[in-house]
Parts: structure tokens; C-alpha cells; sequence
């Protein structure tokens, strides 16, 4: 199955969405978000590959032996890079909103709130909590 | 909306994507039977021209050396945000005193773990610099190292205990590391110009193939990295770990933070 | 070359260097001062890593104004890494191309930051310049966004410009800014991923990533469905960050929650850089295959139209002052991402004046909100009504600025705008044309009618958008008035005494050489201005939609209500759509892939 690299990152990637769209926890979705990653590591390598090939290295094989592409191999190592920086402010954000929400779940996660009793309100300035700080409204 | 509904519109989308997906697919060139020509011809210049046997640090030392300083940077970016993101909470003050663990017994280390910790780290931290320094040669180089380096610095805490790794790792020191690191790797792009060159060109001897010194530039843009990745890679351990502990109770140094 | 540019850039001490030396230099110079702010995070005093930001960013700005200057003159200024020049016309290594409109566009974005900076002098006293460095590395990732010809590098820098950002927007870590933050990294982290992707595959077919290479090769493979895709994967990557309709649902959160300072250069560049990646991907790749010309003109005129009167008409109905202006700049990435689908040299001329004229007014706009946040500590517009009295100047800004949003027909705005109406009306594309007028009157109005409500205390009784999310927040109020209006003011003043006739006269050149092609058959190629009455009636018709907002309940009371219960139902399900929720944010862009991948298909 000569196709089969491809539609593997096909579906790594369709299984990466959903993944994210049904999870119901952060760091599941982290982890979705990693799988849709790895769809691109599983293209790239697929694309570069050459059978019968030696690896990009010509320090125990001679320079001329056929080897696989090594552009393929170097994106892939920036593209690890990649991941590895936006998981860790992933688990960061997720840490965050443990602390302050004691929830991990993304359903139960709103950044804006609707207002409390509409258009009447006149909130003073000290009304708000205390510098930079915003207070959840009471949910409906 | 809810669980089901959105199912249902992935499902939708499925629908259309699926076929065009399969006929891309279909389309691909045949996988496994030619490699592109442009890896092809770095194949062939790499060696014959700046005397690298491992094409990967080629490209992303000296070739395509801008994506790294972008990816380097990428990485400062992250670490830099993970501690304001983190330390924001807690608060600047307590950044280099160690804090305690709340409402978990200490049980002390084994001897044997300690021990094990105290040869696996400097032979750890050994690997890392032969994977550094042998960039141009064997599979490897300044990202790579730099992990190992990093888990050889987490190997302190695990081996000498949280007070022993707080004494021995300083945030800023870090921080200054982590710079210099990025420093060099911008300077190896800047100082070739200031010799009429253009940015990041290799100006340094080539040596001869297959030798320890070997790649000229790259090995200087490579120990940058690998400085850097080391101190950024053992900022993000510190500042997680700090997350499992709370400010001492006397106050002096707990977060200004409600 | 106009002469102003002549004058201004010869003046600088860059100007003497040898062309290939100077555009790696504002992408090196931040990075730079980026390594040595963090090796001395510690040392430093509190005041020197503003100073040091500002003056970096300036001295950034000065190198684009001087490249954009040598590129006008003596076209694009290319440099190869490394030293290494392209061999039998293909390209080793990695290159950069700076011509004059990339360039200017980079000299604008730097502006943006050094009035930014200012802005924000002594907001992030206690992060050891931790902020500074991170908005220097967005500054840098910015510029070599701007001038690299590598689809792969194009990469590198859009995700050193997501990772700053990512950062950047949880950095007030209250509940919204972090749930903010989240559903902006997930969704722009997948773009990041459609965009790898995309590249991939072009790398299949190409094996190549240098721009002209990869042209060279689309052009070649003609009607291919793995060129369509890698297309559709690139283009929903760049859409995603250029927030359009349905990609866009992240935006509003991300925008309203980050800090004013960062919420000034998310919605005045960072949006903006996302069309122009686009605009330069179509142009200067995949301008070869018909077949993509051709979903390009249906999608993107559809998908533009689209986002300018949904985005305007949610602007309509928020009260958060900050949210109602990430809705606005919804609806001119619509009007923009119009500017793309035309495929016209004088529709990429208004394109890119437009990105530089929108992102100053909005800029400015983000900055009218921060000082209300600082000073009056809140954006609700309900919650501040007539609070706005004794800050004069911040509301002649809100004012004026909303003026120039609705199409007020002065400054560099107003010429973007007026150069894409006369370019829609010579493509025939006149349902595009009324949708962006439509939606440009309809921001307009939304931003007139909070200013009048804040500053002036009018409109009493709220419409439906009383019944839109909020939220409680204030930004820390240690910094003087002044130190917020000068920066505000100078982005006003610059879009107004924007050179409007010597950038008539020099657009079609710059436009022609970032086009990297002359018009594409049945296009001119000219700057047609449109017709003066267009931008007219649409800041009539923003005054008198904010005048109905703010009076309609006096003047008329039965239409208003009739109008307001039949409003009412639209808007809620518009409110309740923008749910915030990952999960939705991410349903939504997969379909947009859809229906991009359909038009690729069919058409």
C-alpha cells in the first residue's frame, strides 16, 4: 500500500479534531491537539522517504549513498520544536484555569459572561474587583 | 452547542472532505520512489562544500540556518511566557527561595536513588555535550543536546532533593544563560556581516570531513542553541515544579496575589 | 519615488549600506536586544526595558522606511542567507525579498509597536521585561513575516508571531484572559498545523520552497488536486489568523480579554498580517494555476462579504467596548480579504493601504479603550455612560476615529478604501461593494454610538445590545493621561497626514512589484479611485444608524421598539453563537475547510 503514509496523517488529523471537538477535559485536548502535530510529522517524513535509503548522514556510508530527503527531516525537528513550545503554554494555560475554575473541563469554560440584569447597571468605579482582576458574573 | 450537534456538522464536513481528501491522496506522487530534488541537491553540496556529514544540521545550522534563529527564538518566546504566565500568580518576590510542599509527607530519598542520581547526572550531562559537539557528524545537535543537558539538570532534583535543586539551579542564572545562548546564535548571524559577508554565511574553516571539527560556524551557532534550550528547557522544569509548592507561611516571601 | 520618502530615508545612517545587508537588520536588531534584555532581566532598572523597547522599535521603523525607500527606487532588495544564491535558477538556501510594499507594511507595523510601547510604558513594571522582550520578538516575527520568500520561513515566523501572542494574551491571568487565551491558542495553533500541512504537500509536488520556485512548479502542474489542497490548507491557516467568517469566532474573546496594549497591535497588525501573507501567497505563488484563481475570486469575494456585514452587524450589538471593536475588525478583514478575491492590481493597492490605514485607526480606537480601562476602569459602554466626561481628548479621538471607521473621506484610510471601491466597481463585483459599504457604515456607527453614550452621555435606554456579554475588568491606572493620548493621537494624526497624492502616484509601482506580475488579463492595473459619494453615504448612513441607536426611542418610539423585538432574535442567536467554547470555535473552521475545499473542487 503505497498510499497508506499519507492517509495515515489523514486520519491522524481527522481523529485530532475530533478529539478536540468532543473533549471534555484540558488536557485531553492538549493531547488531541498533539495528534493532529504528529499528522504533520507522519506527512512530512512520508514525503521525504525514499526506500532503500540510508538516513541523511554520511559519516558511515559515503556522500553519493541514496538517502532520504533531509529537508523533510530538518522541518520535522523545527516542527517538534513547535509542538513542544505550544504544549508547554497549553499545560501552562490549563494550570491556570484549575487554580482559578477547580475545572479542567472546556464545556464549563466561558470567557465572557452575559450581564447580570441588562442595561440597568451603573457600576461604580470601585465596584469592579481589585487592579487587573475581573469577576466572574453569576451565571443565568 | 451541544456535544451531538457538533458531531453532526464534523460529520457534515466529513462529508466533503473525505472525497477530497482521497483524491488528493490518489494524486500524491508514489510514495517511497524519489526524493525531492532540492534534498537531493543538499545531498550533494553539504558535504562537498562545508565538509558536514549529517545533512539535518546542515540545513538547519547553515543552509536554512534562518529557520532555526527563528526557532530558537520561538522557544525563548514560549519559555519567557510560561514564567510570566506562571510566576504571575505567585509572584516576583519568591523567585529564588525555595517554598515548601503543602499537606504531603516528606519521605526521604533512598540511598540508592541518590547514588544512581549521582552518576546517571554527570553522565548524562557528558551525553548531552557529545551530542552537541558532534553535530556536524552523527545524528544530533544543539536541540537535541540541550534536552539531554536539561534532564541532566532535573536529575539534581530528583538525586540532591528540592533544597539541593533550588540551591543549585537560580532562575536568574538561567535567564542569563538562556540569553547568551540566543545571543551567540544571533551573533553568528550578525558577525559575518560586519567581515563584508552575508548574514549567518559560514566564514569559519570547514576543517576536513568526518573530524570532530568540522562545519566551521555551525559548531559555534550549535553550542548557542544548546546553551540556550539547556536553560530554557530547565526554566520550564523550575517554574512547574514551583507550581506544587505554596509560598512559605511566614509571609516575607509569599506572592503579593490573593 | 515621491520625494518626502527620498528626503526621510536618506537622512539615515542605514541608507549608505549595501542593499543585501539591509534587510536581514530589523529582523536581527530586536532578536538582539531580545537576548540581551533577558541576560539582564535582573539588573536592570525598572525604566530601561521600556526605553530600550521603544527605541528598538523605532530604529526598526527607520530601517523598514529606509528599505521601502532603496526598494521604491531600485526594486525589491533580495538577500540570501548564508550566502547562499540561488544555483541553475533554483534556490538552496533561504531568502529574503523586500520590496516596497512589504517594506512599508513592515515600517507601519513597527510604527504601531513604538506607539505601543509608549502606551504602555510602566504597565508591565514587575515583569523584568519579560513583556518588552516578548513584544520585540512579535515585533521581529512580524518583519520577517513581511520580507521572507520561503514558504517554510513564512512559517517559522507566523508561529513566533502565535507564540508571543499566545503569552501575551493570558498575561492579566484573570478567568477571562486565561479562557480567552485557551480557545486562541487551540484555534490558532491548528492553523499553524493546516499550514504545516499545506506546505508539506506543496513540497510534494514542488520540491521546492522557495517562492518563485514553488510558482514556477503550480504553474507547471496546472488543474491538481494536490496543489488545491495544499492551497486550501495554507489559505485556512492564513484565514484563520486573519479571523474570517467562519474562522473567526476566536477572535472577539482573545481581542476583549488581552490587555489594551496587546488588543492594539492583535487587532491593528497582527490580523493585518495574516490577509497580507494571503494576498502575497496568491499573488506570488499560486497565481499560476487557473484553477485556484478561480476559487480564489468566488471564495473570497463570498467569504469578504460575508465577514464585513456579519462582523459590523455584531459590532452592533456588543456593549463591551473592546469586544465591539474585534467584531469591527472582523468586518474590515471581510472588506479586506474583498480587496484578495478581486485579483486586481488596483484592488492589492487598497488592500495594502487599507491595512495600513485600518490598523492605525483601530490602534488608535484599542488605546481610547485602555485609557477608559485605566482610568475609568471599565469598557462597558451601558456601565460608563456620561463616566467618559473629563477625558475630552479621548473622546474627540473616539469621535474622530469612529468617523474614519464609518468612512469619513480624509487620511490613508479613506484612500485604502476608496481605492478598493473603484476596483470592486471595475471587477463587477457590486453585491461586494454594498457589503463592504454596508459594513464599514455599520462599525462606524457602533463605535459612534459608544463614544456618544460614553462621552456624552446620550442614549439613555439601550438597544439589544444591553443584552450582550460583558465584562467587569480594569487595567492598572499608574500611568499619566498624556503618556495614553500622545501615542493615541499620534496614530490619528498619521493616518490623516498620510501623503495621500505622492501614494497615489507610487502605488501602482509597489503594487506591481509585490505582485512579483503585471495585471492579470481584463485588469487595468490602474489605481481607480472610487466615486466620492460611496464613502459619503456610508458615514451618513454610520451617523444616522448611531443617531437612531442613541434617539430612535424619542424620536420615533413605535419603529424603535417594532425594530428592537424584531432585532432581537437575530442577535441573541449571534451573541449565543460567539459561545466562546473551544469545541464550537474548532467545528467552525473545520466547516469553513469545507466549504473552501468545495469551492477548490467544483469551481
Amino acid at each position: 500500500m503505497s498510499l497508506l503514509p499519507y492517509a495515515t496523517a489523514a486520519w491522524l488529523l481527522g481523529i485530532g479534531l475530533y478529539g478536540i471537538v468532543t473533549s471534555r477535559n484540558y488536557i485531553h485536548l492538549i493531547g488531541c491537539l498533539a495528534v493532529c502535530q504528529s499528522a504533520t510529522y507522519v506527512l512530512l517524513l512520508g514525503i521525504g522517504y525514499r526506500r532503500d535509503a540510508i538516513a541523511p548522514i554520511f559519516y558511515d556510508h559515503p556522500p553519493g549513498t541514496p538517502a532520504v530527503d533531509p529537508v523533510m527531516q530538518a522541518l520535522v525537528l523545527t516542527d517538534i520544536v513547535v509542538g513542544a513550545t505550544l504544549t508547554a503554554l497549553l499545560l501552562v494555560l490549563a494550570l491556570q484555569v484549575f487554580k482559578r475554575r477547580g475545572t479542567l473541563d472546556p464545556q464549563k469554560l466561558k470567557p465572557m459572561h452575559p450581564p447580570s440584569n441588562a442595561g440597568t447597571r451603573d457600576a461604580g468605579p470601585r465596584e469592579a474587583g481589585f487592579a487587573g482582576e475581573a469577576r466572574p458574573e453569576p451565571q443565568p | 452547542m451541544s456535544p451531538r450537534l457538533r458531531v453532526l456538522l464534523l460529520g457534515l464536513a466529513a462529508l466533503v472532505l473525505a472525497p477530497c481528501a482521497l483524491a488528493v491522496i490518489a494524486a500524491m506522487p508514489e510514495f517511497g520512489t524519489a526524493i525531492a530534488p532540492y534534498g537531493a541537491r543538499i545531498n550533494a553540496v553539504a558535504p562537498a562544500e562545508r565538509n558536514i556529514a549529517n545533512m539535518v544540521t546542515a540545513i538547519n545550522f547553515d543552509l536554512r540556518g534562518l529557520d532555526t534563529l527563528g526557532e530558537e527564538f520561538m522557544l525563548l518566546a514560549a519559555v519567557t511566557g510560561t514564567v510570566v504566565l506562571l510566576r504571575g500568580r505567585r509572584g516576583e518576590r519568591d523567585g529564588d527561595r525555595a517554598a515548601r510542599l503543602p499537606g504531603r509527607a516528606v519521605v526521604p530519598r533512598s540511598e540508592a536513588v541518590i547514588l544512581a542520581c549521582r552518576i546517571a547526572g554527570p553522565l548524562t550531562a557528558l551525553f548531552g555535550l557529545y551530542v552537541t559537539v558532534h553535530a556536524s557528524l552523527t545524528p544530533g545537535g544543539g536541540f537535541q543536546g540541550g534536552a539531554v543537558l536539561a534532564s541532566a539538570c532535573v536529575l539534581i532534583y530528583l538525586g540532591e532533593g528540592y533544597a539541593g535543586w533550588r540551591r543549585g539551579v537560580r532562575s536568574a542564572v538561567l535567564d542569563a544563560i538562556e540569553g547568551g545562548g540566543a545571543l551567540l546564535v544571533v551573533l553568528c548571524g550578525l558577525g559575518p556581516m560586519l567581515v563584508g559577508a552575508a548574514f549567518m554565511q559560514n566564514v569559519l574553516p570547514f576543517g576536513t570531513f568526518g573530524a570532530l571539527l568540522s562545519g566551521g560556524l555551525v559548531l559555534v551557532a550549535n553550542l548557542g542553541v544548546a546553551a540556550a534550550v539547556t536553560a530554557g528547557f530547565s526554566q520550564l522544569v523550575l517554574e512547574f515544579l514551583e507550581e506544587t509548592r505554596a509560598p512559605r507561611p511566614d509571609g516575607a516571601d509569599g506572592g503579593d496575589d490573593a | 519615488m515621491p520625494n518626502w520618502l527620498v528626503l526621510a530615508t536618506e537622512a539615515l545612517p542605514a541608507a549608505a549600506l549595501p542593499a543585501a545587508a539591509l534587510p536581514p537588520l530589523p529582523v536581527a536588531l530586536p532578536l538582539l536586544v531580545c537576548a540581551l534584555l533577558l541576560i539582564g532581566s535582573r539588573a536592570l532598572p525598572i525604566w530601561l526595558p521600556d526605553l530600550v523597547a521603544v527605541l528598538t522599535a523605532l530604529a526598526v521603523a527607520a530601517l523598514c522606511a529606509t528599505i521601502a525607500g532603496r526598494a521604491s527606487a531600485e526594486g525589491p532588495l533580495v538577500t540570501w542567507f548564508g550566502g547562499w544564491t540561488p544555483r541553475d535558477g533554483a534556490a538552496l538556501g533561504i531568502g529574503f525579498s523586500a520590496d516596497a510594499a512589504s517594506a512599508g507594511i513592515a515600517t507601519f507595523a513597527a510604527l504601531l509597536f513604538t506607539a505601543t510601547l509608549v502606551f504602555a510604558w510602566n504597565f508591565f513594571d514587575r515583569t523584568h521585561g519579560h513583556f518588552q522582550i516578548l513584544m520585540l520578538l512579535f515585533l521581529a516575527a512580524m518583519v520577517g513575516f513581511c520580507f521572507t520568500r520561503d514558504l517554510f520561513n513564512l512559517f517559522v515566523w507566523f508561529e513566533v508571531m502565535s507564540v508571543t501572542a499566545f503569552a501575551l494574551t493570558a498575561y492579566r491571568l484573570d478567568d477571562a484572559a486565561i479562557a480567552g487565551a485557551m480557545t486562541f491558542t487551540v484555534t490558532n495553533s491548528l492553523a499553524g498545523i493546516l499550514m504545516l500541512a499545506g506546505i508539506g504537500l506543496l513540497y510534494a509536488r514542488a520540491g521546492a520552497l522557495d517562492f518563485a520556485d514553488l510558482a514556477a512548479a503550480v504553474a507547471r502542474a496546472g488543474h491538481d488536486p494536490v496543489t488545491a489542497a495544499a492551497f486550501c490548507l495554507v489559505a485556512a491557516g492564513l484565514m484563520i489568523k486573519a479571523a474570517v467568517v467562519p474562522f473567526q469566532f476566536w477572535l472577539a474573546d482573545a481581542h476583549a480579554v488581552a490587555s489594551s496594549p496587546v488588543s492594539v497591535i492583535f487587532s491593528g497588525a497582527m490580523v493585518a498580517m495574516g490577509l497580507f501573507g494571503l494576498a502575497k501567497l496568491v499573488w506570488v505563488v499560486f497565481g499560476g494555476s487557473a484553477q485556484i484563481r478561480d476559487a480564489v475570486g468566488v471564495f473570497m469575494i463570498a467569504g469578504g462579504a460575508v465577514t464585513a456585514l456579519f462582523g459590523g452587524w455584531m459590532a452592533l450589538i456588543q456593549r463591551h467596548l473592546k469586544r465591539l471593536l474585534a467584531f469591527s475588525t472582523i468586518s474590515h478583514a471581510g472588506i479586506m480579504l474583498v480587496g484578495i478575491g478581486a485579483l486586481s492590481q488596483g484592488a492589492t493597492a487598497g488592500l495594502l493601504l487599507y491595512v495600513v490605514g485600518h490598523g492605525l485607526v483601530k490602534g488608535a480606537l484599542f488605546m481610547v479603550a485602555g485609557i477608559l480601562l485605566a482610568l475609568r476602569s471599565s469598557v462597558d459602554e451601558i456601565a460608563l455612560r456620561g463616566r467618559g466626561r473629563g477625558l475630552a481628548g479621548a473622546g474627540a479621538a473616539l469621535g474622530l476615529a469612529g468617523l474614519l471607521l464609518g468612512g469619513l473621506p480624509v487620511g490613508l484610510l479613506d484612500l485604502g478604501a476608496r481605492a478598493l471601491h473603484g476596483a470592486l466597481e471595475a471587477g463587477g463585483h457590486r453585491l461586494a461593494l454594498a457589503a463592504s459599504l454596508l459594513g464599514t457604515a455599520m462599525t462606524g456607527a457602533a463605535v459612534l454610538r459608544a463614544g456618544a453614550r460614553i462621552f456624552l452621555g446620550w442614549g439613555g435606554r439601550p438597544g439589544n445590545e444591553g443584552r450582550a456579554p460583558t465584562l467587569e475588568e480594569q487595567e492598572r491606572g499608574n500611568r499619566a493621561y498624556w503618556v495614553m493620548f500622545v501615542p493615541c493621537g499620534a496614530l490619528l494624526v498619521l493616518d490623516l497626514a498620510a501623503p495621500t497624492g505622492a501614494l497615489v502616484a507610487a502605488a501602482p509601482g509597489w503594487t506591481r512589484s509585490f505582485t512579483g506580475r503585471a495585471a492579470l488579463p481584463g485588469d487595468a492595473g490602474a489605481l481607480a479611485l472610487g466615486a466620492a459619494w460611496m464613502p459619503a453615504a456610508s458615514v451618513g448612513l454610520a451617523l444616522f444608524l448611531a443617531a437612531f441607536a442613541l434617539f430612535g426611542d424619542r424620536v420615533a418610539p413605535a419603529a424603535a421598539a417594532h425594530i428592537r423585538r424584531l432585532h432581537a432574535g437575530p442577535a441573541a442567536l449571534l451573541n449565543a453563537s460567539h459561545s466562546g467554547l473551544v469545541g464550537d470555535d474548532v467545528v467552525w473552521i473545520v466547516l469553513g475547510l469545507a466549504v473552501l475545499a468545495l469551492a477548490l473542487a467544483v469551481v
